[in-house]
């Protein structure tokens, strides 16, 4: 990270803080009070758009701690947020748990349902970790349609509505919850990089086999890696499982795993600010087709004009994230960071 | 009994034929073309869309689709992946992933999103002795085991087989040895696209032509790959096999099992034997 001119550290306190300089300090309170504030004057239809951006923070930050800063590959980000959703149903609906405490059991089931699939993972790397996890996403989603007892299978499951002191949460009482979960789960993130245990999944992202000779147990910084990804992912299953109110399988599907990858990829892997960006990227260009597709649709012949419904979200996400692969490898972040030192610089080029 | 056994070979055959067709490029260049299944895909609907709406002769419309797929596949190559050379294992996948997504998003907003049947499906079946073979089964079995016995002969006995071998080890090596590096990937690319297109006519007679396509090369090539080892060809006729008869068998026994027998059979062998059955282990050095 690049400190502004004329702030150098001189402890060692200084050197691990996050957020360094008091302006720093306050554009991250006005960034945050922003960030409740919006949600108090925002129309029906971005309100829902926010807060689902806000639930994908979570999970892409789940992801990021997996991959970002482990190294291990997830493509089965959205059946672990199934698990959380499905937890968070259950024990709300069935044996009658405070919504409050089933936040942190969705997530510690979910959790626990990556350590599962990570133990195969403590063997293999790379592109079977890939395979490992995508069979993870088909069997755990296949689970979920055929226990039909417990899940409802295909039709579906509802959600109580969540309750806050005796009152319904509304729409906006919810969204704000969100940015709560949001605001506290980037604190936990940006913290977990400065423990030991993060440092112990940087060295193992950057090479396997040298942080194993230098005393790294694999075995357990893989399992931790996997839990903490899988517990965000079940955190954010349990704010979209009292968002939508409905739970059903399809909605976790294997195209919502590769949405938070390409989230990481346009946000910039490794890097926590990164992937709120990402986030906010990806979900803005794909709200772009309700503007977008009544252009086309006077443009095209009706025979194609009636398929972009299905087809021209896909077709953007993918487009920029392919791009961002090609052209920006680093992202929106690496992006940024080249601006920021490009401004400091100005007159010179280095 | 033995017409479940029969039909889970066939379709082994065909599962077979399609991690052939992918693995090609892959023990060419080691990119994991996982745009393979919406190439298929895309192929599948062109020679519906000829055979149908525009009305031609089915061997054109076939004719066509194998045109069009052998052409496909290096432009792929040529626009995405060369610009990829030299970057990490995870975002060639990323990206090759997400190009099966813009290409199988591309179909449904030209095709829409429908499932449709070949004119020309044979109907029918055949009868030896007491087993009965649907007919596409039949010719997808066959042509598995014809492409099974080229691609073992090519890159054992050939040259430029043995050049893509090398090229799939080490670039570099492979360039100061004189091989044309670009020319072997780019041959290897056609020759994928060839096989897309057998797959893609095969399995639109055996199954339908539907957008689901995509998720052939994640949901069954992948597995038996693996399952085979990822370098073995004799290994990925063996994994197919296998998980054809596995398949078919689960399905016959326990009701809608069989979506989830490949992923279950491919964790068991990963846990075993990560490297496959044929497969060789991986030797790893800081």
């Amino acid at each position: 990270m690049e400190l502004p001119f004329g702030v150098y550290n001189t402890s060692f306190k200084q050197d691990l803080a996050v957020v360094r300089t008091k302006t720093q300090w306050v554009m991250l309170i006005l960034l945050v009070a922003l960030a409740f504030f919006l949600p108090a004057v925002m129309p029906r239809d971005w309100l829902s758009w926010y807060t689902t951006a806000g639930i994908f923070i979570v999970a892409a930050l789940g992801l990021h701690v997996l991959l970002g800063l482990g190294g291990q590959f997830s493509m089965c980000h959205s059946a672990l947020m199934a698990v959380g959703a499905y937890a968070a149903g259950m024990l709300a609906g069935s044996h009658g748990f405070p919504a409050w405490l089933t936040l942190p059991l969705a997530g510690i089931a979910a959790g626990i349902m990556g350590m599962a699939f990570a133990i195969p993972a403590v063997r293999i790397t790379g592109f079977y970790l890939v395979m490992v996890t995508m069979a993870a996403q088909f069997v755990i989603i296949w689970v979920i349609e055929n226990l039909r007892s417990w899940t409802g299978g295909n039709i579906g499951m509802s959600v109580n509505k969540l309750i806050f002191f005796g009152d319904e949460v509304g729409k906006v009482g919810f969204c704000w919850v969100v940015v709560a979960v949001v605001v506290v789960c980037v604190i936990l993130v940006k913290n977990i990089q400065r423990t030991n245990a993060g440092r112990r999944l940087l060295a193992m992202r950057d090479n396997e086999v040298a942080a194993e000779v230098m005393g790294i147990n694999l075995f357990r910084t893989k399992i931790l890696a996997f839990f903490i990804g899988c517990f965000f992912a079940g955190i954010a299953g349990w704010l979209w499982a009292y968002q939508v109110g409905y739970l059903n399988p399809a909605q976790f599907s294997f195209s919502l795993s590769m949405k938070f990858l390409g989230m990481l990829v346009v946000g910039g892997l490794g890097s926590t600010t990164g992937v709120v960006l990402g986030v906010f990227a990806i979900q803005l260009a794909e709200k772009s087709t309700d503007y977008v597709n009544p252009l086309l649709s006077d443009i095209l012949p009706s025979e194609i004009a009636k398929n972009l419904g299905p087809s021209m979200a896909l077709i953007i996400f993918a487009l920029v994230v392919i791009l961002f692969i090609i052209l920006e490898p680093r992202g929106i972040y690496g992006r940024v960071q080249r601006i920021r030192l490009w401004l400091a610089m100005h007159p010179f080029s280095f | 009994m033995g017409d479940v056994i029969v039909q889970g070979v066939c379709l082994g055959g065909i599962y077979a034929l399609l991690a052939l067709g992918f693995s090609i490029v892959f023990q060419a260049s080691l990119v994991m073309n996982l745009a393979y299944g919406a190439q298929i895909m895309v192929v599948a609907y062109t020679a519906w869309w000829f055979s149908s709406s525009v009305g031609a002769p089915s061997w054109a419309a076939i004719l066509i689709a194998f045109v069009a797929s052998t052409i496909l596949s290096p432009v792929i190559e040529w626009v995405f992946i060369r610009r990829l050379r030299g970057r990490d294992l995870l975002s060639v996948l990323i990206a090759t992933l997400m190009l099966g997504t813009l290409i199988r998003a591309l179909g449904i907003l030209v095709w829409g999103g429908q499932a449709y049947s070949y004119p020309f499906t044979p109907s029918g079946f055949y009868e030896i002795g007491p087993i009965k073979v649907l007919p596409a089964y039949l010719f997808a079995f066959i042509a598995a085991l014809l492409v099974f016995v080229v691609l073992f002969v090519f890159f054992r006995y050939t040259k430029v087989g043995l050049g893509m071998r090398i090229v799939a080890n080490n670039h570099v090596v492979a360039q100061s040895l004189g091989i044309k590096v670009r020319q072997l990937i780019q041959i290897s690319w056609v020759a994928s696209g060839l096989f897309a297109a057998f797959a893609a006519i095969l399995i639109g007679m055996t199954n339908m032509v539907t957008p689901e396509m995509e998720h052939l090369v994640l949901g069954k090539a992948m597995p038996v790959l693996l399952v085979g080892g990822l370098f073995s060809i004799p290994g990925t006729l063996v994994g197919g096999l296998l998980i054809g008869v596995a398949e078919t068998l689960g399905g016959h026994f326990f009701e809608g099992w069989e979506q989830l027998i490949p992923w279950l059979f491919m964790l068991v062998i990963l846990l075993i034997r990560p490297w496959g059955l044929l497969g060789k282990a991986l030797v790893r050095r800081i």
